[in-house]
């Protein structure tokens, strides 16, 4: 097959939206494990996070649905790791009410984290048929419900966790941030590839009109269940990562706060392209980052800057509805970087950067 | 045991008519402009709020004026915000309306604390009355009288008043109304307004029921508001109202005669219930047939 250099170009630009995604990930991983452990540390959760909307993208970039639910895949993902990492003395004392199985049942962390991953998956695989007849509202409401389902679940039912208002503690201490960069890489490249396939192709054509796409004999609910499924596994793998990550789980913690985060990170990047969602994480969190320290007093050069307590949460509010006001389709405005750089950059004045 | 039951319908009567209030509150302006507003929680939020600032001057004088602020914030967020994203589809425009609720909610926490402010607003309703046997809470009763007579008054307008006719007719079909020459602006408007007096009624139940308010006071009603608009089919003004009422009245009922254990799953039985009235009737519990979702 004969191809001619702007074919080249043209093959190699999905590949260069993978390539340059990574070297993105992997720069800003670099660059902040020089500026001290406690930057680390919010880039370690960062890069959860990065996971989770990755997993919203899947699912919601691919479809066009609106998802309130990826944080149960992610609830269970966390309780799957919790119950199978912690050692086994402890659990019994901490858990006394769990299923007398789940006492002895143990695994590495690496294995428990995919156990994770599938249970996330078969969460998803098993709602789906439900969820995904539904368009619009309807699904944001009905996803919303099932995240209120097995939060209450998690909450209160203390065969499979602990006692209500308790959290799961004694998660051992084995994940860094290297590692947690690895699964983060991982993540893209599998949402990348997974771009590639049919039900994702056959998915967006149905995102983009419906009725076509029924027409030419796509089955829009069955493509729907499998891209659902396939988010779910990296939001359980997502929620392994967390509790390893955080070492405590609470299902306070994994609830609408996150799910209202996350969903904040894809929409200023950009809900329809990946990159949008590596972007919109990375922006928003490296924003958090800096307004973090701007509390404390940021020194450059000779002047300190600094806001006060609690502007941090409400400049992040104010930059994501900023952006949905004049730039509703993100950073990214939806598409992938492609070579060479074309207008595929953010545009002037359009990034949050009023915070220096 | 018939005083018990008698007891928790009237509770359940009067739960059902809060949020009932509340999921109409936002059905009125999704019906226009097919915005489901969950930033509603922080209009409900300040009009408690100022109840309780304001409460030592006098009802006469907290009452109006927390209603003033509800119809004030309600207005405010029209023009600052939504009236800017007529284009957006209703997805976008209820995850903007998420980020504006987490954005107030930081300023409320930011202005007020995180601690919840207290006043004895009201709390002569707070009683519990004996009749014939049956003990009732003066509050479910008051409830229950005001949901009635806002839904009374409510009603006349729409169907007596040229501009409540006006909002009908846009919120059955905003294309049309236009087309028949009815102004858009000043219909997107009222609706904000009657919108914003809806909450501050429920601020004022809730106020009265709890005596407490934080910065996160209004985001468990609207929730359940928001989920049971939906079911009763958030395409339809009354729709919404019935929505909010069965979730309301189902949950009050719930909480009340579930064995102890079981009704700490309470909110998972009503949401199990929402994805199944959503699986066979998407558009609604009201709204005949199946459907299209305008999405």
């Amino acid at each position: 097959m004969t191809t001619s250099p702007r074919g080249l170009w043209y093959r190699l630009g999905p590949i260069w939206s993978l390539v340059s995604l990574l070297a993105i990930v992997y720069v800003v991983t670099l660059i902040n494990s020089f500026l001290g452990e406690s930057v680390q540390v919010q880039l370690q959760y960062a890069l959860v996070n990065l996971i989770i909307v990755v997993a919203l993208q899947i699912f919601i970039g691919t479809s066009g649905v609106l998802s309130f639910g990826h944080v149960a895949f992610v609830a269970v993902g966390a309780w799957t790791v919790g119950l199978l990492t912690i050692d086994p003395e402890l659990k019994r004392n901490l858990l006394p009410d769990l299923f007398p199985f789940l006492f002895d049942l143990n695994a590495p962390w690496l294995v428990a984290v995919v156990i994770g991953g599938v249970v996330g998956g078969l969460l998803a695989l098993v709602v789906s048929p439900v969820l995904m007849r539904l368009n619009g509202l309807q699904a944001g409401i009905a996803t919303f419900a099932l995240l209120g389902v097995v939060n209450q679940v998690l909450t209160y039912w203390s065969s499979v966790g602990p006692r209500s208002g308790q959290s799961m503690v004694g998660i051992p201490d084995v994940l860094n941030l290297q590692t947690t960069m690895l699964f983060a890489m991982a993540a893209i490249v599998a949402a990348w590839l997974f771009q590639r396939t049919r039900p994702s192709r056959l998915l967006r054509a149905a995102r983009e009109d419906g009725i076509a796409a029924a027409s030419s004999g796509i089955n829009v609910v069955s493509q729907r269940i499998i891209v659902f499924a396939v988010s779910g596994i990296v939001a359980g793998v997502a929620g392994g990562l967390f509790a390893l990550t955080n070492r405590v789980v609470q299902s306070s913690q994994l609830n609408i706060e996150l799910t209202f985060v996350t969903l904040a990170m894809l929409v200023l990047g950009g809900m329809l392209s990946l990159s949008g969602a590596v972007i919109g994480t990375l922006v928003f969190s490296l924003v958090d980052v800096l307004l973090v320290r701007m509390q404390n007093g940021l020194e450059i050069g000779a002047y300190v800057v600094s806001v006060p307590q609690g502007a941090r949460a409400i400049i992040l509010g104010l930059i994501l509805v900023g952006m949905l006001l004049f730039r509703p389709s993100g950073i990214t405005g939806g598409r992938e970087f492609v070579w060479p750089f074309r207008s595929d950059r953010p545009l002037p004045g359009m990034p949050p950067t009023n915070e220096s | 045991m018939t005083g018990q039951l008698i007891q928790s319908l009237v509770d359940a009567l009067s739960a059902g008519a809060t949020l009932g209030l509340a999921a109409l509150s936002i059905g009125l302006v999704f019906g226009v402009i097919r915005l489901a507003n969950f930033a509603q929680a922080e209009i409900i939020t300040a009009s408690a709020y100022c109840l309780i600032f304001t409460w030592q001057l006098g009802w006469f004088i907290a009452v109006p004026l927390s209603m003033l602020v509800a119809v004030a914030m309600s207005l405010l967020m029209e023009f600052a915000v939504f009236s800017r994203m007529r284009s957006a589809n209703p997805a976008t425009l209820l995850i903007a309306s998420f980020g504006l609720s987490f954005l107030l909610q930081r300023v409320y926490e930011l202005m007020f604390s995180n601690n919840v402010r207290t006043a004895p607003v009201a709390s002569g309703l707070a009683q519990t009355v004996e009749f014939a046997g049956v003990r009732i809470q003066l509050l479910s009763v008051a409830t229950i009288t005001i949901a009635g007579l806002l839904l009374l008054g409510l009603h006349l307008f729409l169907s007596r008043t040229s501009m409540g006719l006006q909002l009908k007719a846009a919120a059955a079909d905003f294309r049309t109304a236009r087309l028949v020459g009815i102004p858009a602006g000043r219909v997107i408007a009222l609706s904000f307004a009657l919108s914003g007096i809806l909450a501050a009624a429920v601020a004022f139940v809730l106020t009265v029921q709890s005596g407490a308010v934080g910065p996160t006071f209004g985001v468990q009603i609207t929730i359940l508001a928001l989920v049971g608009a939906v079911i009763g089919g958030i395409d339809k003004i009354s729709g919404s109202l019935a929505g909010g009422f069965l979730v309301g009245f189902v949950t009050s009922l719930l909480a009340t005669w579930l064995p102890q254990e079981m009704s700490n799953f309470k909110d998972a039985y009503v949401f199990v219930l929402v994805i199944g009235v959503l699986l066979f009737r998407p558009s609604g519990l009201l709204i005949k047939g199946r459907g299209v979702a305008r999405t």
